[in-house]
C-alpha cells in the first residue's frame, strides 16, 4: 500500500509539524497539540488524547469551545504518559481538568498514570471514556465497548459546558451523560495501514464487508458480501435504535463519518436513507454531520453515530465552537 | 557474580538488538490479532531504552530510573506502558544498590508481575505477556548463577509459549477475536520470550 512520507519514524511528528503550520490557532509542544490562546483562567479544562491515524480525531478537535489540549501517540498507539502529563498542565486553566477520551487499554494505563502525577501539584483531574461503539460489547457490559466516533459529541457537549463556566463536577457529569446518549456502529469495506507495517492490518476480500469492524480492525459482528448501500444503512440504524439509551427525547443528532477512504457522495448516500428511517420512527433530527470526523488511515467504509438530545445538550450542541475541522 | 549496572546496560544493548530482528516477526503476530505494530514499537522502545542509560552509572536503580523515564516519554502502547510499569518497578527495588545476587531476580520479577496486573487489569490466565513474567518470575525463584538463571528462564518461556497457544485470549483488543487466538501466540509473550532469551544468551 502507498503511502506519502518520508520515513515511518517520522510520520506523527511532520504529520503533526503540518498541521499546525496550516492553523495557526493550535500550537505544538512535542507530542501534545493545545490551543494557541491557552486555557481561559478559572474554566475547566478538556483533554483528550490517543493514537495518531485517525485525523481529525484527535488533535484537530482542539479549538474554542471543544478540547484545549490533545495528547498524541504513534499511529494506533497511545500517547505516553509524558505527553498525558504535559496535555493535562497544557489544559490546566486552575479550575481541574476532564480527561475525555476512548474505551482503550494503554490510553487508559497512561491517563491514569498521569493523573496521579499530576495531582502530586494539585491539579484536580477526572476521567470520561467514550464508549459508543455498540458492535465491541453487549448492552449490559457498555463499560467494556470501545470509544469511536460518538465521541466528538462528548467533545462537543463537555467543551460548551465548560464554556459556561461549571465546575469540574458538573462539566463531568455532562460529559458522562452525552456519552451514555450516544450510539455508534462502523461497517469497513477495506483495511488500513499503518506506515512501516509489511501488511494491511487486517484482510478483508474485495467484494466482502464486515459489520461493527472497529477503527483498528477489530473484529465486527459479520463478514459477508456487499449489498446495496440502503440495505447496510438500515441495519445499522436498526441496531443503533435497538440498544437502549437511558435518557433523552425523540430529538437526534446524527453523525455520518467516514473512516477515510469513502467519498462523500457516498456517506449522502447512506446519510439519506437514515434520515428517511430515522424520521419514520418518529425521531426529528437535529444539526446533523456528515464527513470525515474520525478516520482510520485510508480505510473505506462509513459509521453512523446517533445521539439522544435532551433540552441542555441540544443547547451545548448549538453553542459557539471553532478548530480546524468544526465550526458552529 | 552478581547483576550489576554493566549486566543491565549489556542486557538493554542485546534487547535492542533483538527488538530489531524481531520486528517483523513480532508485527505478523500482531496482525493476527490486534493491528500489527508490536514489532515497530517495541524496536522503537528498546532503541530509546539503550541509548538512555548513562555510561558511567552504577547505581542500578538509576539505571532503571533512566530507562523507565525513556519509557514513559517514548510510547503509550498498552505493551510499551508495561514495559514502563516494569521499569520503574525495577527502579524503585534497586535504588541505591550496585549489585544484585541472581537469586534477588525471582521475587523482584514478582513484583513486577504484580505491579503489571495492577495497572494493565490482567489477571493471570488471560493470555497476556503477565503471564509470562510470572512462569520467568517463578522459574527463577532458586537460581543463584547467570547461567543457572538464563536455562532456567528459556525452560520457562519455551514451556509457557507451548502452554498457552491453544488458550483463547482474554484481554484487550485481542480478546475480541475470542476463539480465533486459539492456536496463536500472544504477541505480548512471544516479545517477552524473544527479548528474554536475547538477554539470556
Amino acid at each position: 500500500m502507498k503511502k506519502l512520507m518520508n520515513s515511518p519514524d517520522a510520520f506523527v511528528d511532520e504529520m503533526l509539524a503540518g498541521l499546525v503550520a496550516a492553523h495557526p490557532s493550535l500550537a505544538q509542544e512535542g507530542r501534545v497539540i493545545r490551543r494557541t490562546g491557552g486555557t481561559k483562567k478559572g474554566k475547566v479544562g478538556i483533554v483528550s488524547g490517543g493514537g495518531s491515524g485517525h485525523l481529525p480525531l484527535f488533535t484537530g478537535y482542539v479549538g474554542d469551545g471543544l478540547l484545549d489540549a490533545c495528547a498524541i501517540g504513534d499511529v494506533f498507539a497511545g500517547p505516553s504518559v509524558d505527553s498525558c502529563i504535559q496535555a493535562i498542565r497544557a489544559a490546566d486553566g486552575g479550575a481541574g481538568v476532564l480527561r475525555l477520551y476512548g474505551n482503550y487499554g494503554g490510553d487508559r494505563m497512561n491517563f491514569d498514570l498521569a493523573g496521579e502525577m499530576v495531582e502530586m501539584d494539585s491539579i484536580q483531574t477526572t476521567t470520561v471514556l467514550g464508549t459508543d461503539d455498540i458492535a465491541s460489547a453487549a448492552p449490559e457490559d457498555s463499560a467494556k465497548r470501545r470509544g469511536v466516533a460518538g465521541i466528538i459529541y462528548a467533545y462537543k457537549i463537555a467543551g460548551a459546558k465548560a464554556d459556561t463556566g461549571a465546575g469540574l463536577a458538573e462539566v463531568t457529569a455532562t460529559a458522562q451523560a452525552a456519552v451514555g446518549a450516544c450510539r455508534t456502529i462502523g461497517v469497513a469495506l477495506s483495511p488500513c495501514q499503518i506506515p512501516g507495517a509489511a501488511k494491511p492490518t487486517f484482510e478483508l476480500g474485495a467484494d466482502e464487508i464486515e459489520m461493527g469492524m472497529g477503527i483498528h480492525g477489530e473484529p465486527g459482528i459479520w463478514r459477508d458480501k456487499l449489498r446495496p448501500a440502503d440495505e447496510i444503512a438500515d441495519e445499522m440504524v436498526r441496531r443503533l435504535l435497538a440498544d437502549p439509551v437511558a435518557h433523552g427525547s425523540d430529538r437526534v443528532s446524527v453523525l455520518v463519518n467516514s473512516l477515510g477512504a469513502t467519498p462523500l457522495e457516498e456517506l449522502f448516500i447512506i446519510y439519506r436513507r437514515a434520515a428517511t428511517l430515522l424520521k419514520k420512527e418518529g425521531l426529528a433530527i437535529v444539526r446533523p454531520l456528515v464527513g470525515h470526523y474520525v478516520t482510520s488511515m485510508e480505510m473505506a467504509g462509513l459509521s453512523i453515530s446517533i445521539i439522544r438530545l435532551d433540552a441542555e445538550r441540544e443547547k451545548l450542541l448549538a453553542a459557539p465552537c471553532a478548530c480546524p475541522f468544526w465550526r458552529v | 557474580m552478581a547483576i550489576t549496572a554493566n549486566e543491565v546496560r549489556h542486557a538493554a544493548a542485546r534487547a535492542r538488538e533483538a527488538a530489531a530482528l524481531a520486528q517483523d516477526d513480532l508485527n505478523a503476530a500482531d496482525g493476527k490479532m490486534g493491528d500489527g505494530d508490536t514489532g515497530v514499537m517495541l524496536r522503537r522502545l528498546f532503541e530509546a531504552i539503550a541509548a538512555a542509560i548513562p555510561d558511567q552509572e552504577t547505581d542500578i536503580g538509576s539505571v532503571f530510573q533512566a530507562c523507565a523515564k525513556a519509557c514513559a516519554s517514548g510510547t503509550g502502547s498498552s505493551l510499551g506502558t508495561l514495559v514502563t510499569v516494569a521499569m520503574m518497578t525495577l527502579a524503585k527495588a534497586t535504588k541505591g544498590r550496585g549489585e544484585v545476587g541472581w537469586i534477588e531476580l525471582g521475587p523482584l520479577l514478582a513484583s513486577v508481575r504484580d505491579q503489571m496486573m495492577a495497572r494493565g487489569g490482567a489477571m493471570l490466565g488471560d493470555k497476556t505477556v503477565v503471564d509470562m513474567v510470572d512462569a520467568v518470575a517463578v522459574a527463577l525463584v532458586d537460581v543463584r548463577t547467570r547461567k543457572e538463571a538464563a536455562e532456567a528462564a528459556r525452560k520457562a518461556v519455551r514451556e509457557t509459549l507451548d502452554a498457552f497457544r491453544n488458550r483463547p485470549n482474554r484481554l484487550g483488543r485481542a480478546r475480541m477475536f475470542g476463539e480465533r487466538t486459539i492456536g496463536l501466540d500472544d504477541p505480548g509473550m512471544l516479545a517477552f520470550s524473544l527479548l528474554l532469551v536475547a538477554v539470556a544468551a
